[in-house]
């Protein structure tokens, strides 16, 4: 028996410490001995590898900030099929929801016999927001809705080439897929303890942001509404003189900016899978950058422009057309066949003499100069521009194994070299702009999603001729177009330009009537701001129609014309300050 | 003479009584301080768990305010796209301009 007050307190003091001792002894086990097992336990519960939300891709706009791709939010969406109890009805009410035959949804969410873990099913992809909410308001636990992006081309089909798209592998056309890396936001997996809906618990802010970044935005150089512009005329232009395709380039020379290009035919990128599908993947290939073609006659601009640079011929220089010349064991003659007598440099670019050039190229400059300047002016070399599936051309030189002489003087006048029409104008804005070739830039400024914008600056790939060579040659070609070529002339504009009508090669020759019809020039000289290119592939017109200068050069004028009134540029005489 | 009185005559239980009354005040500031400690560690572990949770709920705000303006953007660059604006300047009258006389403004 405990006697007095002072036992029984000690006792239950006692019993007090045994108590929290006891306490204290199942802490140090849970807490510190069995630590490493319960939290074992406890991460096997939560502790998944979860991905966070898909980052939005960097959007593209133009030149003026005007949106040409963007981002569509939409929703993937999925069942967890074990937790439907009502197959038939879930069946029938998501079918017109999601756009589905009910007999094909019935059979994905319905469970096969004998399954007792839980199967997740996908049921609809790119499912836009105002579905989901319909999807929401049901309130079914199993429904499962992945957030993701879809691109949205806000002008349909405009610089559907130069845009391009990217599949689902990392692969496709255009600017998009050449700057995948930067375009393509932040894509985040990480293992930690995620909800029961698989998102992450908030302890896991820890290890970063939840949000990923977005891609970085691009803003192009193109001009929206030129370009608009530009793909109105050369439709225009191909029901009018019934052609297959075409292309038309407007550059700015001393930039190498590319303001607007539209080739043909063209698809809409939004639905290339479809093109896909159906075999017509052919369309995705740009024909303005991808595909290389015989210049023709407007090469003749390069060869007076290497000519006049070489040293070796001058302002004065004169030679005798006689219609035809041997070389290499072909007989090169002029289009017409008709003899010029004594010719120089103006009367080549005026009457489009191959005899005249390919005198230059043969007697005048030879095979190591002549492919000098090719090289110089970029031929048989890509020109970096940030597009997917750039081609480099044909250029055949003097070391290679299917070399034959007669390249020399056919390749004066643009035949047996070939070209793309990007290749095209990069080298006739060199003359444009002083000798110096800017490298042709599609994207003028990168938007970091940190704030950051950094400009792409123009970069010179270098100085094929020089400032005096250019200026002459523009004269050349201004006069040419005062006189011989008129159709190409813009009322109060000082214009240089050269048509050519190039035959189409097939196997063993070229084609009797078909013939790429093309026009290249610039202006306003002096100190010409831009350069364009117009080519018509295989015009489908009588055959004394088919012409550069009966189809290319109106097509020409008509850009030009508007090209200058969107720039803003003054005529040649206010630019003079008369 | 009682032991009691013995003691309280020599002053042991006022020294006795002095002891118990500063442990148990040593002990009272033990469980003060240790409760304050605690209560201040609870605290900061509920603030943070709360601001955890408000940080996440704003993640993910962030995340569904990022898609609302993606499809605002969107929409506007639609409702601003070439056609729509074709068609209501051609609505309003809007022609394209043809003959553009330009003006010289020489040197001031």
């Amino acid at each position: 028996m405990l006697r007095g007050p002072d036992a029984r307190l000690r006792l239950i003091t006692v019993l007090l410490i045994a108590a929290l001792l006891l306490v204290l002894g199942q802490l140090v086990r849970l807490q510190i001995l069995d630590h490493r097992h319960y939290q074992n336990e406890a991460e096997a519960l939560v502790r998944r590898q979860y991905t966070l939300p898909e980052a939005p891709w960097g959007v593209i706009m133009d030149r003026n900030g005007a949106l040409l791709v963007g981002n569509v939010p939409v929703y993937n969406v999925g069942a967890e099929i074990t937790m439907i109890t009502d197959t038939v009805m879930a069946a029938s009410v998501l079918a017109p929801l999601l756009n589905r035959p009910e007999e094909e949804l019935l059979a994905t969410i319905t469970l096969s016999e004998g399954v007792q873990h839980l199967i997740w099913r996908p049921l609809a992809n790119r499912v836009p927001p105002e579905t989901v909410q319909k999807l929401r308001a049901l309130n079914w636990p199993w429904i499962t809705l992945s957030p993701t992006w879809e691109r949205y081309y806000a002008e349909g089909a405009l610089a559907c080439h130069t845009l391009g798209f990217v599949n689902a592998d990392g692969l496709g056309y255009g600017v998009q897929t050449f700057l995948l890396r930067v375009l393509r936001g932040e894509s985040v997996t990480r293992v930690g303890s995620v909800s029961v809906d698989t998102r992450p618990m908030p302890n896991e802010l820890v290890g970063g942001n939840l949000t990923p970044y977005p891609g970085t935005n691009l803003r192009l150089t193109l001009d929206r509404t030129m370009q608009a512009f530009v793909e109105g005329a050369l439709d225009q232009a191909i029901v009018e003189y019934n052609a297959a395709g075409g292309v038309i380039l407007v550059m700015n020379p001393q930039t190498g900016e590319i303001l607007a290009v539209a080739s043909r035919p063209h698809y809409e990128p939004h639905r290339f899978p479809e093109y896909a599908q159906d075999g017509r993947d052919v369309l995705f290939r740009d024909p303005a950058v991808s595909m290389a073609y015989e210049p023709g006659s407007v090469f003749k601009a390069i060869v007076v422009a290497a000519a006049l640079d070489s040293g070796r011929v001058d302002a004065n220089w004169s030679y005798n057309d006689a219609g035809r010349l041997e070389y290499g064991g072909v007989f090169i003659r002029n289009s017409n066949g008709v003899a010029y007598g004594t010719q120089g440099l103006q009367g080549i670019m005026d009457h489009s003499l191959n005899v005249g050039t390919a005198h230059l190229s043969t007697r005048v400059l030879g095979a190591d100069v002549f492919y000098k300047y090719m090289r110089d002016f970029g031929f048989g070399q890509t020109t970096g521009i940030e597009l997917a599936g750039e081609a480099a051309g044909i250029v055949h030189l003097p070391t290679d194994w299917d070399w034959s002489d007669s390249y020399l003087a056919t390749n004066s006048f643009g035949q047996g070299i070939a070209v793309t029409p990007l290749q095209m104008a990069m080298a006739i804005s060199a003359i444009a702009n002083d000798g110096v070739m800017m490298q042709p830039r599609i994207v003028a400024e990168r938007h970091y999603p940190d704030g950051r914008i950094v400009p792409v600056p123009p970069h010179a790939l270098g100085q094929p001729i020089s400032a005096e060579t250019a200026r002459a040659v523009t004269e050349i070609m201004v006069r040419s177009v005062d006189t011989f070529g008129k159709v190409a002339q813009v009322n109060g504009y000082r214009i240089a330009g050269k048509s050519g009508t190039a035959q189409i090669p097939t196997t063993g020759g070229y084609h009797p009537d078909d013939v790429v019809a093309s026009y290249v020039g610039f202006g306003p000289a002096p100190n010409p701001q831009v350069v364009i290119l117009v080519n018509l592939d295989r015009p489908d017109v009588p055959a004394d129609m088919r012409w550069g200068m009966h189809t290319a050069a109106p097509v020409f004028q008509k850009v030009m014309t508007r090209v200058l009134t969107l720039m803003g540029v003054p005529p040649s005489e206010l630019r003079a300050g008369h | 003479m009682s032991v009691l009185w013995q003691q309280t005559t020599h002053g042991v239980l006022k020294r006795k009584e002095k002891m118990q009354r500063f442990s148990a005040q040593l002990l009272l500031g033990i469980v003060l301080v240790t409760t304050a400690l605690t209560g201040i560690y609870l605290a900061v572990v509920a603030s943070n768990v709360h601001t955890a949770r408000r940080l996440w709920a704003m993640e993910y705000q962030m995340s569904n305010v990022l898609r609302d303006n993606q499809a605002l953007i969107t929409e506007v660059a639609r409702l601003s796209s070439i056609p729509v604006l074709q068609e209501r300047s051609v609505a309003l009258g809007y022609q394209p301009a043809e003959s553009i006389d330009y003006l010289y403004l020489g040197e001031p």
